[in-house]
């Protein structure tokens, strides 16, 4: 019938030192990024490539495999090495157009989510659009875009922008939606209007979520840049040289631009990691004031 | 208990006005919601009258309508029958004039900012240039947070948490305090301190051009109820209505010691029967 007050009070009594304790641990220093621990991350899967790498190299020795069908690792290293020039500058271009799409894709996104993040009929109308975007291969769309956007890096950049595009809109709804409500209440209290409770509260709320969204799409804007490299071969790129040294048949130079694909691959999604890690740092720190 | 007693200064009360507007007036209002099972009563019809400068507890059983009778006061969610008013107008400007000062039962504070950060949140939102506020230092002093105001809200405690959400609500000087069970999540020992912290943050300086303060404050304590309030108002279980008024009787301004006494032990034992009894109310509404 009714909760009796004392039985409450032992049931969310703590025990006498816990305050005290969580405390303590709570006000030391926050720990620095460091570099040490990345040492035990590198080294065991760079072995473990120099191993494979030694393997194939006998494999395709011992064997004898032909070099139109595997080529040697050690001559891959050799071209790379040799003409790193060309494959920097190209992967260059490549890196350039996947950011550019991810910019474009991430910053239309953020807009139509937050538009979404406040009215239902903008979410009825827009987001089974956007679903239907998703389930589309975009990449079926480069000869289109080709027509309308002409044989120049506007298409492959707006193929990277779209396909970053979906994550990045439910992600960034979600963070905008996902805020706690006695916040949400306290705003309302004293009349905070629709633009400040966004600034104040749903921007920053959405935050690890934009984060989390950019980890993703990251690489999905180099795989759009470069399938659309594949198409427009006569405009540079890393795509673009595969497809031609494929033609060629010089397996060597392609496995040579694919590696450097990885390469800028590892670059882009480690400097996302290091954003967020120094920017959820920031926020950890004791702020400037407003 | 007698150490505690004699690190709390004596509180200073402000006069309960009767010829001002009322802070609360609650005319028939209640509230309705329409489920698949048909229509659900959350709070019944409900009549209510607090004086600026009245600090008034509210005591019932969990889910009567608690929380939802002090969202349609600070004008959260409209009354579905019945008006509500806040200092003779409607919660809505009371919310213009940022008359109100909420606090909840969790700290809900905004972790990526710092305790200054937070207290300045109110003042720093819809901002007036009628705005006089508090001086954010001093207030920081107040609630026993010197030294924290560049700190993060997860570097501090639970307790420490509430006092700097109860410091926001404190910020922009409001006439009228909203605190729904603002202590439930703390430990005892600091709860009980917080009780009377509560009381002397509550009396200290205000605004000259506004009604004195008052206070609802919400709770499942019954002890807490007594200690702190001039009245206790009882709900039933759901649809909540209010179904007894007890004034409180120990002598102003409250000490802990008080908590000892034979008139505390016996308001507790009216509230008390207030609960037991929901359909007949111990004491008569109009006793106050």
């Amino acid at each position: 019938m009714f909760s009796n007050p004392v039985r409450r009070l032992d049931s969310v009594d703590a025990p006498f030192s816990r305050t005290g304790e969580r405390q303590r641990e709570r006000l030391a220093p926050l720990p620095l990024p460091s570099w040490r621990p990345l040492a035990g991350w590198v080294a065991p899967p760079l072995v473990a490539l120099i191993i494979l790498a030694v393997a194939v190299e006998i494999w395709v020795r011992a064997g004898g495999v032909s070099v139109w069908v595997m080529p040697r690792p050690s001559s891959v290293l050799d071209v790379f090495v040799s003409d790193f020039g060309l494959y920097f500058s190209e992967g260059l271009l490549t890196m350039a157009v996947s950011l550019a799409g991810l910019a474009v894709g991430t910053a239309a996104a953020t807009l139509l989510a937050a538009g979404v993040a406040h009215s239902q009929l903008l979410e009825r109308a827009v987001l089974p659009i956007a679903i239907m975007i998703k389930v589309t291969p975009v990449v079926a769309l480069i000869p289109l875009f080709i027509i309308w956007l002409g044989h120049s890096i506007e298409p492959k950049i707006a193929i990277a922008a779209l396909i970053t595009y979906f994550p990045v809109l439910i992600n960034a709804i979600a963070g905008f939606r996902d805020v706690d409500a006695r916040m949400h209440d306290f705003f309302r209290s004293v009349n905070a209007s629709t633009w400040e409770i966004f600034r104040h509260l749903r921007l920053p709320a959405a935050v690890p979520y934009l984060f989390a969204s950019l980890k993703i799409s990251v690489t999905l804007s180099l795989i759009g840049a470069v399938v659309a490299e594949f198409f427009l071969s006569g405009q540079g790129g890393l795509g673009a040289l595969i497809w031609i040294e494929q033609n060629n048949l010089r397996l060597d130079r392609v496995f040579a631009a694919v590696l450097m694909l990885t390469l800028i691959g590892v670059t882009l999604s480690t400097a996302v990691v290091a954003a967020e890690r120094v920017f959820s740092w920031r926020l950890d720190q004791p702020s400037a004031g407003a | 208990m007698t150490s505690l007693a004699a690190s709390t200064p004596p509180v200073i009360r402000h006069p309960i006005e009767p010829e001002a507007a009322p802070a609360v007036q609650l005319e028939g209002a209640g509230l309705t919601y329409e489920s698949k099972d048909g229509i659900l009563e959350a709070v019944a019809p409900t009549t209510l009258k607090i004086r600026a400068g009245e600090f008034v507890a509210l005591v019932g059983p969990s889910g009567c309508g608690k929380t939802t009778l002090m969202r349609m006061i600070a004008g959260l969610i409209a009354p579905s029958i019945g008006t509500a008013q806040v200092f003779g107008d409607s919660p809505r400007v009371a919310q213009q004039r940022k008359r109100l000062g909420l606090v909840f039962q969790e700290p809900a504070l905004l972790a990526w900012r710092s305790v200054e950060d937070n207290i300045r949140l109110g003042l720093e939102l819809n901002p007036r240039e009628t705005d006089t506020g508090m001086n954010i230092e001093e207030l920081i002093e107040v609630v026993g947070l010197t030294g924290f105001g560049r700190y993060r809200p997860a570097e501090l405690s639970g307790g420490m948490q509430q006092r700097v959400a109860l410091a926001r609500a404190l910020a922009i000087d409001p006439p009228l305090l909203l605190l729904d069970e603002p202590f439930a999540a703390l430990d005892e020992i600091t709860r009980e301190q917080m009780r009377y912290e509560l009381l002397r943050l509550w009396g200290v300086s205000h605004n000259a051009q506004e009604p004195p303060r008052s206070a609802i404050f919400v709770t499942h304590s019954v002890a807490e109820a007594v200690a702190i309030s001039d009245r206790v108002l009882v709900m039933s279980p759901r649809p909540g209505r209010i179904i007894a008024d007890v004034p409180i009787t120990t002598p102003q301004p409250r000490r802990p010691e008080h908590e000892h006494s034979d008139r505390f032990i016996n308001n507790c034992a009216i509230v008390r029967a207030a609960l037991r009894a929901p359909t007949t109310p111990a004491v008569p509404l109009d006793a106050a």
